[in-house]
């Protein structure tokens, strides 16, 4: 027994030792400044790229950076803010697990005298009215959806013979979505629908359902659509790019290939080595890679340098000068009226709204995004 | 690490026993002074300890659902999902009514029926998996497998995949009220374990659940209504799990499809580092709330310290497996 206890002791007593990374005393009531980072899940791409930036702008500011990591749990997310709290940290730039769950973030950090720049997933407009010290610094998720529409537009007008499955006058389409009534799923979706019915098209929904954001998922669906719906849809639209390659590692097992024995032949010349082209957004690296392999038609950048930075700018400017009101972060000035899409619709917040844009990749400027 | 050397030969032997009865109780109290002395005391403060006790009070309950089953040598795959859907049926009916999105926008209900509708739902599963254990004969890891799956499917169907959120103040009071410096968390969980507590030690149907645990067979002998007493048990976890996961949406102020993902391993965790033995029959309700908040202790001590998400998971990992050797180590012994 005694052998065992003293096991356990040293497990514990390691377990917090070795892994610290002495951020303990950072909040001691020194001058350093200090941020504290709330992030949703860096198994996700994205995130993990916006935590990367985070780290990377702290250590070149000599900003102490505590940053933690939810795992997609909203509860824990919670507890990792209350810690943070305690320890004094004031100053946050959180990527939230939920919008829902911004205003009562917000209040908390407010009753602390904080402040809280919100990034990818919006805040809510209650969020950013509980103190001109909480900001947006995300892209405005319509945005994503126009530039997929441009893109598709461009395909279509080259490749006229592409629209030949199911109604021959249309554009038949498979819609990916991510968690439904997720900001981004809604503001993306509606954008890209009607981006490509002001372009002009008919637009015929074959499919539509959700995958989660997530690739299996994606892929899933795909496969059971295809059995369904083979040979009558000319296209694959899907919120982000994880789902997007998972519905192109499906076309590719089901033979939808120019040359099912070469499945790097572009024998059509439309640019694609898929019979059946397939946008994204997010242009992560892995999808930029299979748009040089052929396999994506484009995607969209969610920019994750441009967010993190703005966030961070806003919250150091924060630390050092207690308001930022009216001033730019990132070369970003605050948006000025008011636009379509929440948390910026409100005229009572748009000050405290930063856009980030978002860029378009497609076939001609991808190479530019490659890492 | 020093306080081992206490279990010396040169010591009396009251101290010496009370060490090894109460391995688990000696660790916790051991971390949290180690995890006072390397932050200079900024984590025992107030607010850390109330943080560490609102943190944990949901999985509490969960805890002790599941710490009862385990006891009959059961097992409940079921428990987080059956605690997200509480919660999502309960924060349905606990939405403002002028919010747009609200499940049942423009209906305003009374402020019980959000905590009626989550106990219900979690009582309901409770009997569904006790029936199925008790007189279907499934093993537990196969019902509660079963209705895992099927707590999820109704969550995303109920809620239709989004988030309901805009709950109102005086719902989510009850999570996150304080009286004083006390949470109203803590106060539910103290009351829960009580009555659980009394319901183990001092009633014949705890008698009867630590006897069918030790030994079904013998227990059908001596009289036990082995069938009725397992399927109490299970329904009893349920009821603990619906008001989890009332507390889960007052404490959050929403719930979603994720709510409660995942939380049937923190609670078997943490009720398994507390002792409860998976062969049955053995372990207190003193030692489920131990191992909670052992585990908690861990969860808060590594992010105070900042430690980085992915090793926490190994720690946590790592301390499972000891704790479960060391409880096989003690049966061996006995054996």
């Amino acid at each position: 027994m005694k052998k065992l206890l003293t096991l356990v002791l040293c497990l514990a007593v390691l377990s917090t030792a070795l892994f610290a990374n002495g951020q303990q005393e950072a909040a001691s009531g020194s001058d350093e400044i200090v941020i504290g980072a709330l992030i949703r899940n860096t198994d996700e791409q994205f995130v993990a790229d916006y935590a990367d930036v985070l780290k990377k702008l702290a250590a070149e500011a000599g900003v102490t950076l505590k940053l933690q990591d939810s795992r997609g749990d909203m509860a824990a997310q919670l507890d990792q803010m209350n810690t943070l709290l305690v320890q004094g940290v004031k100053h946050f730039v959180v990527v939230a697990n939920v919008t829902e769950a911004t205003e009562d973030m917000a209040k908390a950090i407010h009753a602390k005298g904080g402040s809280a720049a919100f990034s990818n997933i919006q805040p809510s407009v209650e969020a950013l009215k509980v103190s001109p010290n909480f900001f947006l610094a995300s892209s405005p998720e319509s945005v994503a959806g126009t530039f997929q529409a441009q893109i598709i537009d461009e395909y279509f007008k080259a490749n006229p013979e592409k629209m030949a499955n199911g109604d021959p006058d249309a554009i038949d389409a498979v819609f990916l979505y991510g968690q439904l009534g997720h900001p981004a799923q809604v503001y993306r979706t509606n954008a890209v629908k009607q981006g490509l019915i002001d372009a002009g098209y008919k637009l015929n929904v074959v499919a539509e359902d959700t995958a989660n954001w997530k690739p299996s998922e994606a892929q899933a669906k795909m496969d059971a659509w295809i059995s369904a719906y083979g040979g009558e849809f000319d296209l694959v639209i899907a919120n982000n790019d994880g789902m997007a390659l998972g519905a192109v590692e499906s076309l590719i097992t089901n033979g939808y290939l120019d040359d099912p024995n070469d499945p790097t032949a572009d024998l059509d010349g439309d640019g694609l080595v898929l019979s059946i082209p397939v946008v994204g957004v997010d242009a992560t690296q892995v999808a930029v890679k299979a748009m040089d392999e052929k396999k994506l038609l484009g995607t969209v950048l969610q920019d994750a340098v441009g967010q993190a930075s703005t966030a961070f700018e806003l919250a150091v400017m924060m630390a050092t000068e207690g308001s930022a009101a009216g001033k730019s972060a990132y070369g970003i000035a605050p948006l000025t009226a008011p636009i379509d899409e929440a948390p910026a619709n409100d005229a009572a917040v748009v000050g405290q709204c930063y856009l980030v844009p978002f860029k378009a990749v497609t076939m001609e400027n991808y190479k530019e995004f490659m890492q | 690490m020093d306080n081992t050397k206490t279990a010396g030969s040169n010591i009396p032997v009251k101290i010496k026993n009370f060490l090894s009865t109460h391995t688990s109780l000696v660790t916790f109290i051991a971390m949290l002074i180690f995890l006072g002395i390397i932050t200079n005391g900024n984590a025992l403060k107030l607010g850390s300890l109330q943080n560490l006790v609102v943190a944990e009070a949901v999985r509490a309950f969960g805890a002790l659902g599941v710490g009862m089953i385990i006891i009959t040598r059961g097992i409940d795959l079921s428990l987080g999902q059956v605690i997200g859907l509480s919660a999502c049926v309960s924060a349905s009916f606990a939405q403002t009514a002028d919010y747009g999105s609200a499940l049942y926008a423009g209906q305003e209900f009374a402020i019980w029926l959000p905590v009626i509708a989550g106990i219900a739902v979690g009582a309901a599963f409770g009997l569904f998996n006790g029936v199925l254990v008790a007189y279907g004969n499934l093993p537990p890891f196969i019902a509660t497998l079963g209705s895992m799956s099927i707590a999820t499917g109704l969550k995303l169907i109920y809620t239709r995949a989004s988030t309901l959120g805009s709950l109102k103040n005086e719902y989510k009071i009850i999570s996150q009220g304080f009286m004083g410096p006390i949470p109203y968390l803590l106060i539910y969980v103290v009351i829960a374990a009580i009555v659980i507590w009394v319901l183990m030690n001092h009633t014949k149907q705890g008698k009867s659940i630590y006897a069918i645990g030790g030994n079904a067979q013998a227990a059908k002998v001596s009289g036990i209504n082995v069938k009725a007493q397992l399927m109490r048990v299970y329904l009893y976890a349920g009821i603990l799990y619906g008001m989890a996961g009332v507390l889960m949406s007052a404490r959050l102020g929403l719930a979603n499809p994720l709510t409660g993902n995942n939380m049937e391993l923190d609670a078997i965790a943490a009720v398994t580092v507390g002792g409860i033995s998976h062969a049955g029959g053995v372990g207190t309700v003193g030692g489920m709330m131990i191992g909670l908040m052992t585990l908690g202790l861990i969860n808060f001590g590594m992010t105070f310290l900042g430690v980085n998400s992915y090793y926490q998971l190994l720690v946590k990992g790592g301390i499972i497996i000891l704790a479960v050797y060391m409880d096989m180590r003690k049966h061996a012994r006995k054996e």
